[in-house]
């Protein structure tokens, strides 16, 4: 017994020595990054982001801060990566834009129809766990509203209870797919951005394929099929071709 | 001698004097004709620039000297511009005879000239077998033709080439010469040829047409060259070079009848007679190049080297570099294309600059040519360029040859901040206008909470998430069992107190009548009040609290009692009152109001 308490005591001692807290290491970044030390501030990050930790403020800072020491590409990567976990954060989608303007490609986008421009729209206004609580509150709302609907005192009462249900019923349902979509969009890891500052896409799998076109740093593309270090690609104009997988990063 | 041969010889020398006074250098030549007729007495003149201290004659053991030397000296002074030139000539003059025909050599002869010592160079003479008749201009009068007749073998002109049979791309020397007998005065409507098939170019051609002595088929002429062109066949086949064609104006001899008078021999009157001569055409045989040839192959023919170097190995993105590739060698240099080069992807890359530094001659072109690629790179890295390839067909070996240069390495630097113009020279498609917004910065980082989490952060589908789904409807499953039950629960009440309400009341009348028989008064009323009140509440579902009269009314009304006996209730409701509250009055009858009670309950109840 008195053995076992010994190997614990040890064991904690150890860790609270060698592992700094996540947070520390955070806020010493943070400290680190306001006084233009991004080399520092960047490796601090990393640490947080090796030890696996998440969140949309990590991969946020984190792609500041390469912004910030010009690697636009990885900047961008991170972006991503944060409007991943959080679609609805605008300081996110604010210096995304501004980082893409500083990558060379500028591809046309195929725009998509109205009607699901708006669903991405409002999916991506709230964060997955945002409508997750959304949804949640519905059906808590839901479950008084069919308590109403079944007790209530009048039939006034019923009624518009039976009208909130229903609505309820609308808001579950949306809330539970967006949250779903968004968890679903954010493991599917099916797009990447290009990381070379230039690569050449080919249009078979090899290095003797013809070079179709040439895609600069901070791209992004769509994954489509893998074949050994190959992987064909989908530009957001529709264009298609293998790239080398060295030179993308999944998002 | 004739006197015509004099005055030719005279103009001869003349012409040659003056010609050597233009360049006043000091030197000493030799000028003979390098082909005369067996029988033919020809002039060997010595020509020393300058004047000669001492002459020391060579041996002249092929030929037999007829006279000579004889010395003869003269002196020009020019002024050009003010600018005075003098010049003294010293010629020694020997007029020889071949003994033989053949091939001889005349030795070099020395002159000390200004206390240097000069040598001319040793000169050969052909001596072919010559009729006199046939043997030139220069054998006398006699051997002219007969005066305003010129045979074809006079005067002709021929096309030679310098190989008859090449290949595609392989140069050859085509060479126009004048071949005369007789004087000539000029020429006119020349009509060179064009070469069909070939890429031509004239090279070294004479400024002024010089005549030398050459012996086409044992006879002599006077040759020139009138034109010399390289040629390289573009097309495989055979090859037709046309006819060139000019008029020449031949002096001959104005006949003066049949009898001569010794005049005309001094006082020559000649004529000039138009004559048109035409070279005739010459066909090249072209043939192609052998099959198989490399994909690098440029269309050289020749023999070449190859070197490539890059102006500057290291450089930043953004800037200009240059690839220089030079092939040297000889052959059609000057055909030759840039090899081309596939350079890494982003790279710019400019118009070919080509640098001919190239000698054109008999052997086609020879020299270097300098194909500059400028290049741009615009992103960092590490670049292999090349290797450069360069194919060519060999003449001698008659196969295709390629070479390979090594390879280059580019390093590629960040670009250079602050270099706006060139990032503004990106071409387009690739530019965006949107860099401009230069200004602009990141939003600042989150330095509040970081909401870190380990994996899987998403509430959505986690075990709170579906713990508290659970819960919501769990409770609601246990509100509606409660509400339900409730309700349940209260109308049953209702339904007891209705059943028992008759019962209640009877029980509270059978105690009502007891006193009634004791004749208590005011506890009878109590009684009888309480049961009337009770039965309502029980029956209408009040509690005793709430009892009014009012509200028993409505109740009534709402249960759909009729008019009769819900005022037959409230009457005795308040007879019940009137009795307990105020009993000096005039009292009620008891049993009168017993019975009343008793009949309405049994009303109701039905």
């Amino acid at each position: 017994m008195k053995r076992v308490l010994l190997i614990i005591t040890t064991v904690l001692i150890c860790l609270s020595v060698n592992a700094q807290s996540p947070k520390e290491i955070w806020t010493e970044a943070n400290n680190n990054y306001s006084q233009a030390n991004y080399q520092a501030a960047l490796e601090g990050f990393l640490k947080i982001e090796k030890s696996g930790y998440v969140s949309s403020a990590l991969f946020y800072n984190i792609g500041n801060t390469y912004f910030k020491m010009k690697e636009v590409g990885k900047s961008i990567l991170y972006y991503e990566r944060a409007l991943k976990l959080d679609p609805a954060d605008k300081d996110v989608i604010n210096n995304l834009q501004l980082a893409r303007d500083f990558s060379l490609d500028k591809i046309e986008e195929i725009p998509d129809f109205i009607l699901k421009t708006w669903i991405k729209e409002v999916n991506y206004s709230l964060s997955s766990d945002a409508w997750a609580y959304l949804s949640i509150i519905s059906m808590a709302l839901l479950a008084l509203l069919l308590l109403m609907f079944r007790y209530g005192p009048t039939p006034r009462a019923r009624k518009s209870s039976f009208f909130g249900a229903m609505a309820a019923i609308l808001m579950i349902f949306f809330s539970v797919y967006f949250s779903w979509s968004q968890k679903h969009e954010y493991y599917k890891k099916d797009t990447a951005i290009v990381m070379k500052p230039v690569s050449t896409v080919k249009s078979s799998p090899d290095n003797s394929g013809n070079t179709l076109f040439i895609l600069h740093e901070g791209t992004k593309v769509s994954l489509i099929e893998e074949i050994g270090q190959w992987k064909r690609v989908e530009l957001t104009d529709g264009r298609q071709g293998w790239i080398n997988s060295l030179d993308i990063e999944v998002i | 001698m004739t006197i015509n041969c004099i005055k030719k010889l005279l103009l001869l020398s003349c012409a040659m004097l003056i010609s050597l006074a233009l360049s006043a250098q000091t030197s000493f030549t030799v000028d003979v004709p390098r082909v005369v007729g067996s029988d033919e007495n020809f002039r060997l003149v010595f020509i020393a620039e300058g004047e000669p201290s001492s002459f020391n004659p060579p041996q002249l053991k092929d030929f037999d000297v007829l006279a000579g030397p004889s010395t003869s000296t003269m002196t020009s002074t020019q002024i050009i511009n003010g600018k005075r030139t003098d010049s003294y000539q010293v010629s020694y003059t020997y007029i020889l005879q071949a003994r033989s025909v053949g091939t001889f050599s005349i030795p070099s002869a020395s002159a000390v000239i200004g206390g240097k010592t000069y040598h001319t160079n040793p000169v050969s003479v052909e001596v072919v077998k010559g009729d006199a008749n046939n043997s030139g201009n220069s054998s006398g009068a006699t051997s002219q033709k007969s005066s305003g007749t010129i045979s074809s073998d006079d005067i002709f002109m021929k096309m030679s080439v310098s190989k008859g049979k090449v290949v595609k791309g392989e140069s050859l020397l085509a060479t126009l010469k004048l071949y005369t007998k007789v004087p000539i005065g000029g020429f006119e409507n020349v009509k060179f040829p064009t070469f069909n098939g070939f890429w031509s170019q004239e090279v070294d051609t004479p400024s002024n047409i010089e005549f030398t002595r050459e012996t086409v088929n044992g006879k002599i002429y006077n040759a020139a060259v009138l034109r010399r062109y390289m040629l390289i066949p573009q097309q495989t086949g055979n090859l037709v070079i046309d006819p060139s064609e000019m008029t020449c104006l031949v002096q001959v001899r104005a006949s003066s009848g049949g009898s001569r008078s010794m005049f005309d021999d001094f006082f020559d009157s000649y004529q000039t007679i138009k004559r048109k001569i035409t070279a005739p055409s010459i066909h090249v045989n072209v043939s192609p190049l052998p099959s198989g040839a490399p994909a690098s192959f440029a269309g050289g023919v020749g023999e070449f080297q190859l070197s490539a170097r890059l102006t500057k190995d290291t450089i930043n993105a953004n800037e200009a570099v240059s690839l220089e590739v030079s092939v040297s060698g000889s052959g059609n240099l000057n055909l030759v294309e840039a090899p081309k080069i596939t350079f890494p992807a982003d790279f710019e890359v400019y118009d070919t600059k080509i640098n001919d530094n190239t000698s054109k001659s008999g052997r086609g072109t020879s020299g270097t040519k300098v194909f500059e690629y400028p290049l741009i790179p615009r992103g960092a890295g590490v670049f292999e360029l090349g290797p450069v390839v360069f194919s060519y067909f060999d003449i001698g070996a008659k196969k295709y040859k390629t070479l390979t240069s090594e390879k280059l390495t580019l390093r590629v630097g960040q670009a250079v901040e602050g270099s706006e113009n060139s990032s503004a020279s990106l071409p387009m498609g690739v530019n965006k206008q949107s860099v401009k917004s230069i200004g602009s910065d990141v939003r600042y980082i989150r330095s509040g909470l970081s909401g870190l989490v380990r994996g899987n952060s998403f509430f959505f589908g986690s075990v709170t998430f579906f713990a508290l789904i659970v819960l919501i409807a769990a409770s609601y499953i246990l509100m509606d069992k409660f509400l339900s039950k409730r309700i349940e629960r209260n109308r049953d009440i209702a339904g007891v107190k209705n059943r028992r309400a008759n019962k209640v009341a009877r029980a509270r009348l059978k105690n009502a009548e007891s006193l009634m028989k004791q004749n208590l008064y005011s506890a009878f009323f109590e009684e009888l009040h309480r049961a009337i009140l009770g039965y309502c509440s029980d029956k209408l579902n009040l509690s005793l609290a709430d009892l009014s009269r009012e509200k028993i009314a409505s109740s009534l009304e709402e249960k759909s009692v009729s008019k009769e006996h819900s005022e037959e209730l409230l009457a005795l409701i308040e007879v019940c009152e009137y009795a307990r509250y105020a009993p000096d009055q005039d009292k009620p009858e008891m049993g009168q109001n017993y019975q009343r009670a008793i009949k309405l309950i049994s009303d109701l109840e039905v």
